[in-house]
């Protein structure tokens, strides 16, 4: 009895608190809606706010991106601000957790009344928290949600800060590799394909290209998240002697991919992993880096590059964080890119609001750290990754021309060599 | 063919990893009639300690094992004592499952936040080295993997079968009344036997951080794997579970090579169910008593 007293009491009180909530949000809404107008020049902070993975699965790439953010928040800050206001970032943590993303962007949006959002790490998360912003009219610049669901939503206010959606992040390698003189060419090929919708994908474009080429496809598995031991995978690939091997990979199955390889002693002509060979410390310390040479990825950013602020930005990293330019995690550079794109806005257009943000740049070509930028309708990116390639140890990029630091190793060499 | 074959060799010589891991937990239920549900964390609690000793002091995995061992032991008489001996003697085996899982849950949560919640490997010089043998790659790892596993099956066997404490074991498990009446002190045994459990899972561990990458959440894949194998050869028979071992792992890599991989995963569970419905007592287990 006592306890459903109890029961009913609490039922009450969350009745109430949940009115309250509803009335104040309506409230917070109507006054938000359309998000900060402030005039520009005005001296009050411009506060930035987004959620964050600290905790939980992504914890690793979140604090990368928080480190991009927070690294763009004080370069812009040391000089001068965004139109004379100084960047505040109000930064949250996710837990990896699609439902407290959507509670931490309400919160930042209502309660906080922030100026602008950026978005948070992974398309997971990307998804649930845009339509958050979708409904307040904020933009939502968004580092790290590529997937085909994040686009499929068709919203106008969201921006995909990389070169190019995720699963044509491969297409490249196949530019490539159709641009070689057609007695180089590979003649056959090997698909090794995680399932998750950031893997095949990536290798199912390439094999398109490849097929309607004329490249035979000699063998393809699509392997379960779960597969540890790659083996009898591998043993197959051997059995089927590709000139290429395409590897729709994330990070541990393409070092246990290469791995498997050395250990069965096979190394084809060409080799390309669409991640876990792009992450410049892992890869070759799993593998060995003697292993690396020859192997192809695809990237965005990478050190050395001479797009707009990139020298500024890994210098600045360096400087605040430690290690060396090497060390820099992509998505670092694809936050910090989100805070370039904020200031271009605003130079161009002397406003700084989110209705001015997104029709800015949805017109033209933006200039950041991981090139020039632009977008579709939907968000998604209609630019082109970059082909790297692993040569002496290091990641290199080889193509396009226009970016190339290098000219592509081919055949690949033996492993060890 | 080739394939095949090549999918064969590395499938029996991982199938003695397993079944090193396997034996302590059967060993563990033999003796003690307790279903050990950490006995996959403590496999990879392993595997981190074998980490850290090759990457702070360049300690081969293999050369760890004695360190890892007494480590292991000393948590597995640690884990009898303090969370299995005070559960009341009728019960005993149903909560056990409750128990040994919150130990498991324990050992990851340590794991967690001692190493992070990411992917290591321990690569060694000789980690991706292979002998060829008539053109087919024998692996370095595994085959010392495959070799260690028979060395150690081999003490363990030697234990049960030729001293003092393996016959107070093996009597424990064929009849604890009698055995206690003959002046075996059940309770030391107990411990002793979760402790060796404990140490199979501290050699194991060196070998399948070897030859895996792992993270805190990888024991549950490990026991359920574990569990199909020990049901598989008969709850409590040590060579029970290592024939099983070898069984189903070169049954999946019959089944990866000629069908698909993606089907390879299934072929535990597909033979456990076929086992539990023709044979429900495994293919060495008895009905009435436990059997070494």
């Amino acid at each position: 009895m006592l306890q459903s007293n109890r029961l009913r009491r609490r039922s009450g009180a969350v009745v109430v608190t949940a009115a309250l909530a509803l009335v104040l949000g309506a409230c917070t809404s109507a006054s938000n809606n359309g998000g900060a107008s402030a005039s520009p020049h005005s001296t009050t902070p411009l506060v930035i706010g987004a959620s964050i993975s600290l905790t939980g699965d992504f914890a690793d790439s979140g604090k990368a991106v928080q480190r991009g953010y927070d690294l763009w928040a004080q370069e812009v800050n040391a000089k001068g601000g965004v139109l004379g206001r100084q960047v505040q970032m109000k930064l949250v943590d996710d837990a990896s957790s699609p439902t407290q993303v959507v509670s931490n962007y309400q919160n930042l949006i209502n309660r906080d009344k922030v100026d602008l959002v950026f978005g948070p790490f992974s398309s997971l998360l990307t998804v649930p928290a845009s339509q958050v912003a979708k409904r307040y009219a904020y933009s939502f610049l968004e580092p790290a949600g590529g997937g085909p669901k994040v686009f499929a939503q068709n919203l106008d206010n969201l921006f995909f800060v990389q070169p190019a959606p995720v699963v044509k992040s491969g297409d490249v390698f196949a530019d490539w590799v159709l641009s070689l003189p057609a007695d180089q060419q590979p003649k056959t090929a090997a698909y090794t394909e995680l399932d998750d919708p950031f893997a095949s994908p990536i290798a199912e474009n390439i094999r398109a290209r490849f097929e309607a080429a004329g490249i035979k496809t000699v063998y393809k598995e699509v392997y379960p998240a779960e597969t540890q031991d790659f083996s009898a995978i591998m043993s197959k690939v051997v059995a089927a002697n590709p000139d290429v091997l395409v590897g729709g990979t994330q990070n541990e199955d393409a070092y246990a991919q290469v791995k498997t390889l050395v250990q069965l002693k096979f190394s084809p002509k060409f080799m390309f992993l669409s991640n876990g060979a792009n992450s410049p410390l892992e890869f070759p310390s799993k593998v060995g880096a003697q292993n690396t040479q020859g192997i192809m990825s695809a990237g965005d950013w990478f050190p050395g590059s001479t797009a707009f602020g990139s020298d500024a930005f890994a210098a600045a990293y360096i400087k605040t964080y430690g290690g060396s330019a090497d060390t820099i995690d992509n998505s670092s550079a694809e936050a910090f890119a989100c805070g370039q794109l904020i200031e271009a806005v605003a130079t161009k257009t002397g406003k700084i609001d989110n209705a001015t943000i997104i029709s800015s740049l949805h017109q033209g070509t933006w200039p950041t750290l991981l090139g020039d930028l632009s977008w579709g309708p939907n968000g998604a990116p209609s630019g082109s990754f970059n082909l790297i390639q692993w040569q002496g140890g290091k990641l290199v990029p080889v193509f396009p021309a226009a970016i190339a630091k290098a000219a592509p190793i081919y055949p690949k060499p033996n492993w060890g060599g | 063919m080739h394939a095949l074959i090549q999918g064969v060799i590395l499938g029996i010589l991982t199938g003695g990893v397993y079944a090193l891991m396997a034996s302590g937990q059967t060993l563990i239920f033999g003796i003690m009639k307790v279903v050990n549900l950490a006995q996959g964390a403590m496999v990879i609690m392993a595997s981190y300690l074998a980490y850290q000793l090759f990457t702070s002091f360049g300690l081969d995995p293999f050369l760890a094992i004695p360190v890892t061992t007494v480590i292991m032991f000393g948590l597995g008489v640690g884990v009898e004592l303090l969370f299995l001996r005070p559960l009341r003697r009728e019960d005993k085996s149903e909560l056990s499952l409750l128990v040994t899982f919150a130990v498991a849950l324990l050992i990851e949560g340590f794991l967690s936040v001692s190493w992070g919640t990411t992917y290591r490997s321990i690569n060694t010089g000789y980690a991706n080295s292979s002998w060829t043998v008539a053109g087919y790659q024998i692996t370095v790892v595994r085959f010392w993997a495959f070799a260690l596993s028979l060395v150690a099956l081999g003490l363990l066997f030697w234990l049960l079968n030729r001293t003092r404490f393996g016959r107070a074991v093996r009597a424990t498990v064929q009849n604890p009344e009698s055995a206690r009446l003959l002046g075996v002190e059940a309770q030391r045994v107990s411990a002793l036997g979760f402790g060796l459990g404990a140490a199979t899972a501290a050699a194991a561990g060196s070998v399948y951080g070897l030859l895996y990458p792992f993270y805190s959440g990888s024991h549950y894949d490990l026991i359920s794997r574990l569990l199909s194998i020990v049901v598989l050869g008969g709850l409590g028979s040590v060579g029970g579970a290592v024939i099983a071992a070898v069984i189903v792992s070169t049954s999946s890599a019959i089944v990866a090579a000629t069908i698909s991989p993606a089907w390879s995963e299934m072929t535990f569970f597909v033979i456990l169910i076929l086992v539990l419905l023709i044979r429900p007592q495994g293919l060495f287990g008895s009905v009435s008593r436990g059997a070494i």
